[in-house]
């Protein structure tokens, strides 16, 4: 027998009420698995670049951007590339199927962020055979059954063709597949020439410009350099790097972050009320018992470990279930939504098992030290 | 050796007196106690007669008001709490009246829980708690939880658990009190042995005349002052 041993019988002595203490601590930490992979993953703020930086309208994300800003902005020194984006939101087949399509020119895209999306030369060679071609992620193609060579139509919220129809067709030209996993791709590349030659309104403007500064100069610096080149010309600018742009973006329709720490704090707020009380009933069930081990000349050191131990031990194993859960779900989950488990939210975890283990395991401990033998003995 | 040497446990003015709903109830005033070592000493007495008290104050787990309390070399009353359970736990056993078993351990586990505070391996460990049990007569019932015990048995566990570790003296607190007749005669010659045969000092608090008999003396307490003392037939 070890002390970890009799810890273990200590936390097990009452068989249901360790299972559904645990089953407890797994559903707080399932909780948090699920909503911090979602955070990390479906929003895809997780993989963004702090380096590479967007260029919208200072007036917000409505407005667009003339194409003749492109120049000025390149002729910054330290802008090492440019890129630029406009956004068709729309749906395919019904209104709750939506996707967006951001229309860039392919090789000014691969050139400033082509390794993170994954793009191929391959891939851009595909989109030169025909102008109304896109790529689509891997997730977005993933979900909706896509595959190459596939004809899809997707209706625009906003965008209408010069037809007055909404309805822009494209062909598959190739799928992209990110980076790494936490990448968003849940969206189609399609080419600007093609979407700004069919638009009816805002022709020859852009969403964002997509900056990649030089290895010489830092992301902050540079973007407050381009808004201060644009702060007196018709089209003042805002600029953030692409993390900034993509959370702020996000947060236009919640604040997912906020909501998401809201969520976990209030589940793991009420886990540590539930788990403190049944920790120091069960304690005080024992008070005869640990006057027994400080007879038997067991320390102070002894007891507390003891009872700390016994807490690990139920936060470990309820907590390990429930990020083990968290990690099938994410592993088996459907693309659409997005969830990675990554090591972050893993050590996250970790880390917060043990703090919460320490913090609920402090309050019986020290209700179990001041206890005199004398006293523990009358409570037979 | 001189007479002073030849003592093992030794009270001196021992005073003591608990605060109960303001009022002050004393329990000793100047109690003095000497046993040599290898004794047997019964302290029987009526209920509020001290004699609990007295076995806390030599077990460390309570402290005199004034007065020294003595046990070989060691000063009990000038240590503080942590060095007093170390002290226990190196040189003392105790048994119960209700056994004190812990129920979610077994029999062997029960009776290693002293050995998990020395620097034994875990072979030394269990090479010891089978010894024991088998000079208390539970060989084979290693891995029996106390509930599924009889009285004597769980006692027998209790007196193991209390030798385990070899202490010099054992503290015994009503040993035979839950016990049928039969059970408790075992008890007693099993506590004579531990005398007689290993040398330990026993000082063991009973209301039980028969039980008192097997002590090598008895003292007899009353309002915290030692009245009669009667000493064993050769």
């Amino acid at each position: 027998m070890t002390f970890l041993h009799l810890a273990r019988r200590n936390a097990l002595r009452k068989p249901l009420r360790a299972v559904l203490l645990m089953v407890c601590i797994a559903t707080a930490f399932l909780i948090y698995g699920l909503t911090t992979s979602f955070l990390a993953g479906a929003q895809g703020t997780s993989a963004a670049s702090e380096d590479i930086l967007g260029v919208t309208s200072a007036g917000g994300r409505t407005q667009a951007l003339p194409m003749a800003a492109l120049s000025p902005l390149a002729a910054i020194p330290e802008v090492a590339g440019v890129a630029y984006v406009t956004r068709v939101r729309g749906f395919v087949d019904v209104e709750k199927n939506v996707v967006a399509v951001s229309a860039a020119d392919m090789a000014r895209l691969m050139d400033v962020n082509g390794k993170s999306l994954g793009l191929t030369p391959a891939l851009l060679s595909a989109m030169d055979m025909a102008r109304d071609r896109v790529l689509v992620g891997r997730a977005l193609a993933d979900a909706q059954g896509w595959t190459v060579g596939q004809r899809v139509a997707v209706t625009a919220f906003d965008v209408a063709k010069q037809d007055g129809g909404r309805d822009w067709r494209f062909e598959i030209a190739g799928i992209f597949e990110g980076e790494t996993a936490s990448t968003d791709t849940y969206f189609m590349i399609a080419r600007y020439d093609y979407v700004n030659a069919a638009r009816a309104r805002g022709r020859d403007t852009v969403d964002a410009f997509v900056v990649r500064p030089s290895a010489q100069v830092s992301p902050a610096v540079l973007a407050a350099r381009i808004d201060a080149r644009f702060a007196n010309s018709a089209s003042p600018t805002r600029t953030q790097s692409e993390k900034q742009f993509l959370e702020a973006f996000l947060r236009q329709y919640a604040d997912v972050g906020l909501i998401v720490n809201l969520v976990v704090g209030a589940a793991f707020v009420t886990l540590l009320m539930i788990v403190v009380n049944t920790m120091i009933f069960a304690i005080r069930e024992r008070t005869f018992e640990i006057g027994v081990l400080k007879t038997l000349g067991f320390s102070s050191v002894h007891i507390v470990t003891l009872i700390l131990v016994e807490t690990s031990f139920v936060f470990l194993f309820g907590g390990g279930i429930g990020l083990l859960l968290a990690w099938l779900a994410a592993q088996f989950a459907g693309p659409e939504l997005g969830l990675v488990f990554s090591p972050a939210v893993l050590v996250k975890g970790a880390a917060i098992m043990v703090g919460l283990s320490l913090a609920t395991g402090a309050l019986p401990a020290i209700a179990a030290l001041r206890i005199p033998v004398i006293n523990a003995f009358r409570t037979r | 050796m001189t007479e002073a040497q030849d003592i093992y446990i030794q009270l001196e003015s021992v005073s003591k007196a608990y605060r109960v709903a303001g009022q002050t109830l004393p329990i000793f005033s100047g109690l003095d106690l000497a046993i040599p070592k290898g004794d047997f000493v019964a302290v029987m007495g009526p209920s509020g007669s001290g004699k609990s008290t007295l076995l806390n104050m030599l077990a460390g787990i309570d402290r005199p008001d004034a007065g020294r309390v003595r046990i070989g070399t060691h000063s009990l009353d000038q240590m503080g709490e942590a060095a007093r359970g170390s002290w226990r736990a190196h040189h003392m056993g105790i048994v119960f009246q209700f056994y004190n078993l812990l129920p979610m351990l077994n029999a062997a586990e029960n009776v290693e829980l002293p050995l998990l505070l020395k620097p034994l391996s875990a072979r030394e460990r269990r090479v010891r708690v089978e010894r024991v049990l088998d000079l208390v007569g539970l060989a084979g019932r290693e891995r029996q939880y106390p509930g599924m015990m009889s009285g004597g048995q769980q006692q027998r566990v209790g007196i193991a658990r209390a030798i385990v570790a070899d202490p010099g003296l054992l503290l015994c607190d009503e040993p035979t009190g839950d016990l049928d007749r039969a059970s408790a005669d075992d008890i007693l010659e099993m506590l004579q042995t531990l005398n007689q045969v290993l040398g330990k000092t026993i000082l063991m608090v009973t209301h039980d005349p028969q039980a008192a008999r097997c002590a090598k003396r008895t003292l007899h307490l009353d309002k915290g002052v030692f009245v009669e003392e009667a000493r064993a037939a050769e």
